[in-house]
């Protein structure tokens, strides 16, 4: 019985620790916004600045990993859709499921871990780094806010290069796949479009934009948390930039699987079985 | 100039009431201190060992270091609960310099230096960047204005770590070993600086942590002590040291 009780302790303490963690990050988030607001020193400049550099590196300067990806992932799920579908007579639904795993799943998604791969780790070593040097504290100094200049700014800058970067992975997936898929596989485009057009919602636009707003969000939230929670040593940069990618993966996954699980539950009583 | 500079307060006082200060690791610093900083003259911060918290008392001065309890005090003001813009403008009349890093490592020598002078929007770029490169030129680091701090050498870093917050004019300025990896010409080139900015009114409280014994002894100051987690001014005698021990 005291396995049992501390099995659930165990689970009660990772529960109310990830709680806590969240409560952290969305108060980080709080502060942050409004230290940008109300902040009267700062102007807009300064903020575009620091968010244009940071759509530069997250954006832009992933865009040939993205395309890579995308092709492939793209190519494959067509491929294999448009193969399997055909055996049973089913090509006129190629539409609905290259919107439901590519739109809706795969691009949010890869992205995201792209994102984190290449962008959370620089943004947490960054700021992991910036705080082992006293530069925070020299913003501070300076009467400078680094939540206002150095948070906030990652964070917008992260939530635009997310939301492009996925319509950007989404486009090449669903046209550049479908060509590559043209090479193998003889598929008349009209019919591709077609079928696209008529399988994309409404809906699908909303679940698009808010699963890689809010991913954008988790990924540069997390890293600038991990990135500032450095206290003194150069050594312990490596470790929080680990935990930034560790977390942010997590949260990012949780927090796709949980809107697609509404989505559907959404989609199942609109249709009146629940 | 920003609304928030141009309102800075005028300081007139320092203190600390019933001040404690632990590190994170749970080690005391500053226990239960009640002290009264000496004010419009040079004050030199001195300690018997190291790690008895010269640096850590200049950056609680300096607002970086959140206490433990108690109460800092400017213009009888408690100042240690202030949100990070209601301290601003005193913020703003506090210039600190690290001991070691405190430079961004992103940007320029010329970039650091002007960074305050333009986010507080007190002066065109051009101006900025003309009374940035007057100091950098009279201390001799000019020629390393568009290197980034880690292309420049330890004593051109330090150079212009001191120079950074002397650029807004404050009132206050709290100096974390100034002398260290500098010459003896450097140094004193920079406090015949800030010579000329107390003759114009500024900078009139400085406070030095430093073991150079031989810059102390070109300047007139008054002395603070830390011993026993408790802070003492020169001019405390001995037996309040004892009541204190």
């Amino acid at each position: 019985m005291q396995a049992v009780w501390a099995q659930i302790d165990g689970i009660g303490k990772i529960v109310t620790t990830n709680v806590a963690y969240t409560v952290r990050l969305l108060l980080m988030v709080y502060v942050s916004i409004r230290a940008t607001f109300f902040n009267q020193s700062q102007g807009l400049r300064t903020v575009f600045s620091v968010v244009s550099s940071q759509i530069y590196f997250t954006g832009w300067q992933a865009m040939p990993l993205i395309t890579v990806l995308a092709l492939a992932s793209g190519g494959i799920v067509i491929l294999q859709s448009a193969a399997n579908l055909n055996l049973v007579g089913g090509a006129q639904m190629l539409g609905h499921i290259l919107v439901a795993i590519v739109v809706r799943e795969l691009g949010p998604l890869l992205t995201a871990l792209v994102v984190v791969a290449r962008s959370g780790t620089a943004v947490a070593s960054e700021v992991g780094n910036m705080r082992a040097n006293h530069e925070i504290e020299a913003l501070e100094s300076m009467g400078i806010n680094p939540l206002s200049y150095i948070v906030f700014p990652r964070i917008l800058g992260g939530v635009v290069s997310v939301v492009c970067l996925s319509i950007y992975f989404v486009l090449i997936s669903l046209l550049g796949g479908f060509i590559i898929t043209k090479l193998i596989h003889d598929m008349p485009f009209n019919f591709y479009v077609d079928s696209l057009a008529r399988a994309v919602a409404f809906e699908d636009v909303w679940l698009f934009l808010l699963k890689n707003s809010f991913s954008g969000m988790i990924i540069f939230v997390v890293s600038c948390y991990q990135g500032l929670s450095v206290k003194k040593s150069p050594t312990e940069v490596p470790v929080v930039t680990t935990q930034a990618v560790v977390k942010s993966i997590i949260y990012v996954i949780v927090f796709n699987l949980s809107v697609t699980i509404l989505f559907y539950l959404h989609q199942l009583s609109k249709m009146g079985v629940i | 100039m920003s609304q928030t500079f141009a309102n800075r307060p005028i300081i007139k006082s320092l203190s600390f009431e019933n001040l404690t200060f632990c590190y994170d690791s749970g080690s005391t610093i500053f226990e239960e201190v009640n002290f009264d900083f000496p004010m419009d003259n040079f004050a030199w911060i001195r300690s018997h060992h190291k790690g008895s918290g010269r640096a850590t008392l200049l950056q609680i001065m300096a607002g970086l270091a959140p206490i433990n309890s108690g109460k800092y005090l400017i213009n009888e003001e408690n100042v240690s609960e202030m949100s990070f813009e209601k301290f601003l403008p005193y913020r703003l009349s506090i210039g600190y310099s690290f001991g070691m890093g405190g430079l961004l490592h992103n940007k320029t020598l010329l970039e650091n230096l002007t960074l305050p002078l333009l986010y507080h929007k007190l002066c065109s770029p051009e101006e900025a960047e003309t009374r940035v490169n007057s100091y950098m030129q009279e201390m001799g680091i000019l020629r390393y204005k568009d290197q980034r701090p880690s292309g420049v050498q330890g004593s051109v870093r330090k150079i212009a770590c001191l120079l950074r917050p002397i650029l807004i004019n404050p009132q206050i300025l709290l100096l974390d070993d100034p002398s260290l990896g500098l010459g003896q010409d450097m140094i004193l080139k920079y406090f015949d600086l800030i010579q000329g900015l107390r003759q114009q009114g500024l900078a009139k409280h400085i406070f030095i942590s430093t073991y150079d014994e031989k810059l102390m002894s070109l300047i007139e100051y008054r002395e603070i002590f830390i011993d026993q987690r408790q802070l003492f001014s020169s001019d405390q005698g001995s037996e309040k040291k004892v009541v204190h021990l």
